[in-house]
């Protein structure tokens, strides 16, 4: 029955915005917790017979052509415990009843848009849930109204619907080369045939739209602008999994089960990705907003998955599967923790901030998990998927791309410790005296996404057996 | 791909790509908001007509038909975001120009 994880979402928004009945109002904020809870529970058993498609009655009624693998489920989780964040954090930021009942609504269709995504076998219908969660992520950015939120949902609006159209265009060439939108035709049709240059065109058009839609240099500009003018609840949304399940697992998704690997596509891949890699850390050390040095560190660690994904063996995905796991992990862990350091100093600037360790003991710890599993030290999550990417390149022979990743480590290391003893460390300066830890639903999602970092990384050989083996296997070599 | 619908498509080829070099002329030299939303309008017409010429030549009428229609349902809700987000602008400097929005640095 996989298809309700795309009629679950939209069914509870019809009928939360039935009008004329006031009461259903307050009960959005639990609908969405319910089901995005149910998704990342559900995704935690990836055998239960909930996830056979012909079981699937509604999907095959409707002829939807969903399919579920084990990149998807992993995606399918982190969807689910992010929107599940998201909405915690929600609640604490927004005060407004009826404000919290559209964002929780928005939060509704992102959840549908990014299941089909990750769901679809259809290269059409994989473009409609990509503009569905878009254009509900445009209006979550510019929901504040304040003009640098307005500024930041336009500059993602125009590059998102460019990008849109090279899909698209790549959409039609496809369709005039295979004649069919289904995924495994286009692969059948790609192994079969000679590479005829309008296929070439259309793989090059596509790609590239999802380097726009992923913020990877060289067509990064909107990141840091989007990401640092919406506001908190929206940020964690966007920067833990939108632009992840939008760009980049859609890139993995059409680059396993359709155009499949070439050396040219792998060698843009891997530059693009390492370039990515160098500049966005480089980029974050010189920033002294606290939420613009993570988006260009989202930067950088994005470029880490491409870098795996454009190696191309089965290790080095299934390695690229896991870091964009951990990414969406302890990236929505220090958007959390950013969010309760701006609600308790009404603050960004990390150069006013001295020494909120003392009084924030959770967001100071919880936010060391995260930078050092982002930075790669064992036994933290962050440390095996660094791990298998590098060891994957190297195995493969890309010696110079593999010693270039483990250096950008330690940038990466520098930036966030740097933010670490600037925000957590030191002493507490005088005006900001009368901060106290945040309550309880700040807390309590920084603890869940801590405990998540921790977990999987000292439970590693369970993750590697349940998640990230299935997906070397599926790919193979 | 035939040589007779190799024909038929470089016969609407031209008018594709002049659709997409006047859309994309008008996004990145144009001032004004609106008209870098029209820029992209003119933009997805020239997908649309591509979409249509993939669906004639190759005998997938109706399959073109249907993904065309609802690029242009996704299009006009796309319109309406956008539209609702150049007003916020507008609201908060009586003024279309884009030179206003450039006090985030990239």
């Amino acid at each position: 029955m996989i298809s309700l994880l795309i009629f679950m979402p939209f069914l509870a928004l019809l009928i939360l915005n039935i009008p004329f009945k006031d009461i259903t109002k307050k009960d959005a904020f639990w609908a969405v917790l319910a089901l995005s809870a149910l998704q990342a529970g559900i995704s935690l058993f990836p055998n239960a017979s909930f996830w056979d498609s012909a079981s699937d009655v509604i999907g095959n009624f409707f002829k939807l052509n969903l399919a579920i693998d084990s990149l998807s489920i992993v995606l399918l989780f982190c969807i689910g415990t992010v929107t599940f964040i998201t909405a915690l954090v929600a609640k604490h930021f927004i005060t407004d009843q009826k404000r919290l009942f559209n964002f929780t609504s928005l939060l509704l269709v992102i959840l549908a848009g990014m299941n089909g995504i990750v769901m679809t076998r259809d290269i059409f219908s994989l473009y409609v849930f990509i503009e569905i969660a878009a254009i509900a992520s445009f209006i979550l950015i510019a929901m504040n109204k304040d003009i640098d939120a307005i500024e930041g949902a336009f500059k993602y609006l125009i590059l998102s619907a460019i990008a849109t159209t090279m899909m698209l265009s790549s959409i039609a060439l496809i369709l005039l080369m295979v004649g069919d939108t289904d995924l495994s035709v286009i692969s059948y049709a790609m192994k079969t045939s000679e590479r005829a240059p309008i296929i070439m065109a259309a793989i090059g058009l596509f790609i590239c739209g999802l380097f726009i839609k992923g913020g990877l240099v060289p067509f990064h500009g909107w990141l840091p602008d989007a990401y640092s003018s919406a506001s908190a609840p929206a940020s964690v949304l966007l920067a833990g999994i939108v632009t992840k399940t939008v760009g980049i697992y859609t890139l993995m998704r059409i680059m396993i089960s359709a155009f499949g690997f070439d050396n040219t596509v792998k060698t843009i891949l891997m530059l693009v990705g390492t370039v990515s890699i160098v500049f966005g850390a480089l980029a974050a050390i010189g920033q002294a907003d606290f939420k613009r040095m993570l988006a260009y560190s989202s930067i950088s660690q994005v470029g880490y998955i491409v870098l795996g994904l454009g190696c191309g063996t089965g290790l080095a995905i299934a390695g690229a599967a896991f870091h964009l796991f951990n990414h969406a992990m302890f990236k929505s862990l220090l958007f959390v923790n950013s969010a309760s350091v701006e609600l308790e100093t009404k603050t960004r600037d990390m150069n006013k901030m001295t020494g909120f360790g003392q009084k924030m003991p959770v967001a100071a710890f919880t936010s060391a998990v995260a930078t050092l599993s982002a930075s790669g030290i064992p036994p933290l999550a962050g440390f095996w998927s660094k791990l298998i990417i590098v060891m994957a390149l190297w195995a493969a022979g890309h010696y110079a791309y593999a010693a270039i990743a483990v250096l950008a480590s330690v940038i990466t290391l520098a930036y966030f410790l740097s933010m670490q003893r600037r925000v957590f460390f030191g002493k507490l300066s005088g005006e900001l005296k009368d901060i106290r830890e945040t309550a309880g639903g700040l807390v309590l999602s920084a603890s869940i996404l801590a405990a998540i970092t921790i977990g999987a990384g000292v439970f590693f050989p369970f993750m590697l057996n349940v998640f990230i083996l299935p997906i070397a296997n599926m790919i193979g070599r | 791909m035939t040589p007779q619908s190799l024909d038929v498509f470089c016969f609407f080829c031209p008018f594709v790509l002049v659709l997409f070099i006047i859309g994309l002329y008008c996004v990145i030299v144009t001032t004004n908001l609106i008209r870098a939303l029209i820029g992209i309008e003119i933009l997805i017409k020239a997908v649309t007509l591509l979409l249509i010429v993939a669906g004639y030549i190759t005998g997938h009428v109706a399959l073109a038909q249907s993904l065309v229609i609802t690029l242009v349902v996704i299009e006009v809700v796309f319109m309406v975001v956008a539209v609702g987000v150049v007003l916020g602008a507008y609201q908060h400097y009586n003024s279309l120009d884009a030179g206003n929005l450039r006090k985030l640095k990239g």
